[in-house]
C-alpha cells in the first residue's frame, strides 16, 4: 500500500507544479470551451475568435474605428496591461466543467471567465462561480435560464431563445403590415435540448404577437426519412415554416420538401443546420429565399465587421461564423468592463459588466447594444435575418442594416 | 498485510488536510463518487462477472430523483435519495429479470440497449426537464441544503458513503453470497449442478450493486447541482465505472478505489496541462487502457501486483539476502 500512497503524493506533487505562475502586469481571463467532444469544432472556433479579440485589445489596432480598446495596446486604466487567456476543455461535462472552473479560479486566479458553448455545462460551471464571486460572462449558450436564478456574478451578452422568437414575430408583424399573408406559423424542431427550448420559446412569444402556430413538430434529427413530418405540413398549410435543426437533417429537409412538391410562403430556419458551411453547397440551388438568423455580417470593405472577418480568415482560413462572433464580442465586452473597474477585484469588475451601456456602433455583432438587467442578461441582445440570395446569405431585416431587398415569397427551386 | 487497508483509510482522511488547495479537495471529492458508483458496480460486474453496461440507469435514477423532489415540491435534496434507491432497486428487479436469462456478451448489450432507452425516454419527459436538465438549489436555503463553497464536507461525506459500500462488499466477500458469485463468475453451470441459486443471486448482486450505484448518483447531484440526460444516463457514465473498476482490479475489493485514485486526477490533469493544446487526449488514455488491460492483464492492477511485480520484488529481496 505503501507504494500506492507514494505514486499519489508523486502525480499530485506534479499537478500542484504544473500551476503556472502569475506573471505581474496581465490581467488573466478564463475561457471554458468544449476543445473536445462532439462540439470540439465550435469550441476550438469559439477559442479561436476570442485570441482574435484578445489581439485586438492588446495591440493597438487604430482601423477599429469605435470598438473599445482597439486603437491602444492592453488596457489603458491598468497601465496598459496586457489580457492574457487561459483555455480549458470541459469536454461538454458539467461536473468536468464545474471542476475546470474551480481549477481556473482558484489555481491560475483568472480574475473574470467567458463559456460555455452547451447550455448544460454553462448552468454548472457558473453555480461554481457564483460561490466564489468571480464574474462568467456567458457570450453563446441560450437555455433561457442560466440568467435568472438570482445569480449576482452572471452576464450574458447573446440573444436568446426569447430574443430570437421576438425579431421573428416583430419581422412577420412586419411582413403583414406590408401587406404579405404571414397569419400561421407551423414550427418543426429537432428533439433535443436545444430543439425543444427554441421551440418553447417561438410558441410564447407566436402567442405574444396573434400569431397562430398550427402546427409544432418535433422530430429526431438523426432521421434518415422526414416524409410524414413534410406531408404533416402540406396538410396543415401554415404560411410559414420555422425550422430548429441540425444540418443532415435541414438539408433532407429541403430535399423532402423539393420531391414532395411543397413549399410555404417563407422558409426560416433557426441558425445551426441553417448556417453550416455544408448547407449552402448542398442544397443552395433548391433552398433560394430561405430565411435564417444571424447576429453576425460580414459587411462592406472598409467596414469594422469587414476588417474582423478578415484578421478572423488570416489566422484560420474561415470565415467568422455567427456562434464564434458572439463569444468574441462577450470577449470585449468584458475586457471593455474590466478596463473601465481599473481593477481586477472581481467586485469592481462586476460593478463595471452592471454599468456597461455599449452602443452599436461600439459593437462587431447585430445587438441593439450592450446593457445588463438585474438577472445579468443584455436587454438589448438582437439578431438579424438573412436570406439566402444565389450563394450567400444576405441581411434583409430589419431595414436599416439591409443590404439586399428581401423575397417574398421564397422561389425555392422554382426559377 | 493487514495494516494496508488501515494506511490507505488514514491517508483519504488526512488528504484534504494535507492538500488545502480548492481544486485538490474538489478532485478528491470527484475520486470519491467515481470510486463509490466503480464499487458498486464491481458487485455484479466484478464478483459476480456479469458485465452490464447499463448501470448510467441506476446512477441517474439516484441523481434524478432528489432533484425532482426538489423541482417538485422544494425539499432539500437529501429528501429524494432513498426514493433514489428504491427506484433503482425496482429497476434493478426489473431488468434482471429477463436480462439475466442472457449471458455473457448478449446480457451486456441487453444491458447497453436499457440504458440508451432509459435516456431517450428521460429526454423527452418534460417533467423531468427533458433533453436540458434538472436544477438543485442554486443557492442554499440552509445547511439542508448541502450547498457548500468548499469541497471538504462533501469529501467527508462521500467518504463516508464509500466506506459503507466497501464495509458491505467486504462482508459479503467473506460471505456464503460472495462465494456464491465467485462461483457462478467462474462458471456458471457448473455452480448450478452444485446446487447455487444462480438466477437468485445474481439477481440479489444486481440489486445491492444498483442501490450503491444510486447512492453514487445521489452524491453526484448534491455536489454538481444540476444533472441532465447524458451526464446522468449516458453511455459514457456506464463505461467510465467499468473502466476505473477494471483498471484497479474487478472482483477485488480496493481495485475500483485504486482505479479511481489513478484514473479521475490523471483525467484532470490531461485536461490541466493540455487545456488549450492536445485535446481529447483523455479519450485516448480511455482507449489505451482498455487494450492494455485486455490484452496482458484481465486483473487489473491488483492482480498485476500480486502475480507479477510482488514475486519480483520478493525474488530480488530474497537474491539479496543470499551470500
Amino acid at each position: 500500500m505503501e507504494k500506492k500512497s507514494c505514486f499519489l503524493c508523486v502525480t499530485l506533487l506534479a499537478l500542484a507544479l504544473a500551476a503556472p505562475a502569475h506573471a505581474a502586469k496581465t490581467v488573466k481571463i478564463g475561457l471554458l470551451y468544449p476543445l473536445s467532444g462532439n462540439a470540439a469544432a465550435a469550441g476550438k472556433s469559439a477559442v479561436q475568435a476570442i485570441e482574435v479579440g484578445a489581439d485586438i485589445v492588446n495591440n493597438a489596432h487604430p482601423e477599429l474605428k469605435g470598438i473599445p480598446l482597439a486603437a491602444t495596446a492592453g488596457l489603458p486604466r491598468l497601465g496598459g496591461a496586457k489580457i492574457v487567456l487561459d483555455v480549458a476543455d470541459h469536454q461538454g461535462n458539467p461536473s468536468i466543467g464545474q471542476s475546470q472552473t474551480l481549477r481556473l479560479i482558484t489555481q491560475d486566479k483568472v480574475v473574470a471567465l467567458l463559456g460555455a458553448y452547451q447550455s448544460n455545462v454553462a448552468f454548472a460551471a457558473t453555480a461554481v462561480s457564483e460561490r466564489y464571486g468571480i464574474p462568467f460572462v456567458v457570450g453563446d449558450s441560450v437555455a433561457a435560464n442560466i440568467t435568472g436564478r438570482g445569480f449576482k456574478w452572471v452576464f450574458r451578452t447573446t440573444p436568446i431563445a426569447s430574443d430570437f422568437g421576438r425579431n421573428y414575430m416583430e419581422f412577420l408583424g412586419d411582413m403583414k403590415k406590408a401587406g404579405r399573408k404571414a397569419d400561421t406559423i407551423a414550427i418543426v424542431n429537432e428533439n433535443t435540448d436545444y430543439g425543444t427550448s427554441v421551440a418553447q420559446s417561438l410558441i410564447e412569444q407566436a402567442k405574444k404577437a396573434g400569431i397562430k402556430v398550427v402546427a409544432q413538430i418535433p422530430y429526431n434529427a438523426n432521421s434518415t426519412d422526414v416524409t410524414a413530418q413534410v406531408l404533416q405540413l402540406k396538410a396543415k398549410n401554415p404560411d410559414v415554416v420555422i425550422f430548429v435543426s441540425y444540418t443532415s437533417d435541414a438539408i433532407l429537409y429541403m430535399k423532402t420538401m423539393k420531391n414532395l412538391d411543397y413549399m410555404p410562403s417563407m422558409i426560416i430556419g433557426d441558425d445551426s443546420g441553417f448556417s453550416d458551411p455544408s448547407f449552402i453547397p448542398a442544397v443552395g440551388p433548391i433552398a433560394q429565399g430561405v430565411m435564417n438568423r444571424s447576429a453576425w455580417a460580414i459587411g462592406k470593405p472598409g467596414s469594422n465587421t469587414y476588417k474582423i472577418n478578415a484578421m478572423f480568415k488570416k489566422k484560420t482560413g474561415r470565415d467568422l461564423d455567427d456562434t464564434s462572433g458572439r463569444s468574441m464580442e462577450a470577449f470585449l465586452v468584458l475586457a471593455d468592463a474590466i478596463n473601465r473597474a481599473g481593477s481586477t477585484a472581481p467586485k469592481k469588475i462586476r460593478a463595471a459588466l452592471r454599468a456597461t451601456d455599449l452602443k452599436p456602433s461600439q459593437l462587431m455583432m447585430g445587438y441593439h447594444g450592450v446593457k445588463f438587467d438585474k438577472t445579468g442578461q443584455n436587454i438589448l441582445a438582437a439578431t438579424y435575418l438573412v436570406q439566402l440570395q444565389g450563394k450567400e446569405y444576405k441581411a434583409v431585416w430589419p431595414s436599416k442594416s439591409a443590404v439586399a431587398k428581401l423575397e417574398w415569397p421564397m422561389k425555392g427551386w422554382k426559377k | 498485510m493487514r495494516w494496508r487497508p488501515f494506511a490507505l483509510a488514514a491517508a483519504l482522511l488526512v488528504y484534504p488536510l494535507l492538500f488545502r488547495g480548492a481544486f485538490y479537495q474538489d478532485m478528491g471529492a470527484l475520486v470519491l463518487i467515481q470510486a463509490t458508483s466503480a464499487s458498486a458496480w464491481n458487485i455484479v460486474g466484478g464478483y459476480a462477472g456479469q458485465v452490464s453496461v447499463g448501470h448510467a440507469v441506476f446512477f441517474g435514477a439516484g441523481a434524478y430523483l432528489p432533484v425532482l423532489f426538489y423541482e417538485l415540491w422544494q425539499l432539500p435534496l437529501f429528501v429524494g435519495v432513498p426514493a433514489g434507491i428504491a427506484v433503482s432497486l425496482a429497476f434493478a428487479f426489473i431488468i434482471g429479470l429477463p436480462t439475466f436469462r442472457l449471458r455473457g456478451h448478449y446480457f451486456s448489450m441487453a444491458t447497453i440497449a436499457v440504458a440508451e432507452l432509459v435516456r431517450l425516454i428521460v429526454s423527452n419527459s418534460g417533467f423531468l426537464g427533458g433533453a436540458i436538465g434538472l436544477m438543485g438549489p442554486a443557492r442554499p436555503r440552509g445547511w439542508w441544503d448541502l450547498v457548500f463553497r468548499s469541497a471538504v464536507p462533501y469529501y467527508y461525506i462521500f467518504l463516508a458513503v464509500l466506506g459503507l459500500v466497501l464495509l458491505a462488499t467486504w462482508q459479503m466477500e467473506r460471505s456464503r453470497f460472495g462465494y456464491y458469485l465467485r462461483a457462478i463468475r467462474a462458471d456458471e453451470r457448473a455452480a448450478k449442478s452444485l446446487g447455487v441459486p444462480v438466477s437468485r443471486y445474481k439477481l440479489y448482486a444486481f440489486m445491492l450493486s444498483a442501490a450503491f450505484t444510486a447512492a453514487a448518483g445521489s452524491l453526484y447531484i448534491i455536489k454538481t447541482g444540476f444533472i441532465d440526460p447524458e451526464s446522468g444516463f449516458g453511455i459514457l457514465v456506464s463505461v467510465q465505472m467499468i473502466i476505473i473498476a477494471a483498471l484497479g482490479g474487478a472482483g477485488t475489493l480496493l481495485g475500483p478505489l485504486l482505479g479511481a485514485i489513478l484514473l479521475v486526477p490523471l483525467q484532470t490533469a490531461t485536461n490541466t496541462w493540455f487545456g488549450g493544446g492536445a485535446t481529447g487526449l483523455t479519450y485516448i488514455f480511455y482507449g489505451g487502457i482498455i487494450m492494455l488491460i485486455a490484452r496482458f492483464e484481465p486483473g487489473g492492477l491488483i492482480e498485476l501486483w500480486r502475480l507479477r511485480i510482488a514475486p519480483l520484488l520478493l525474488r530480488r529481496r530474497g537474491d539479496a539476502h543470499a551470500p
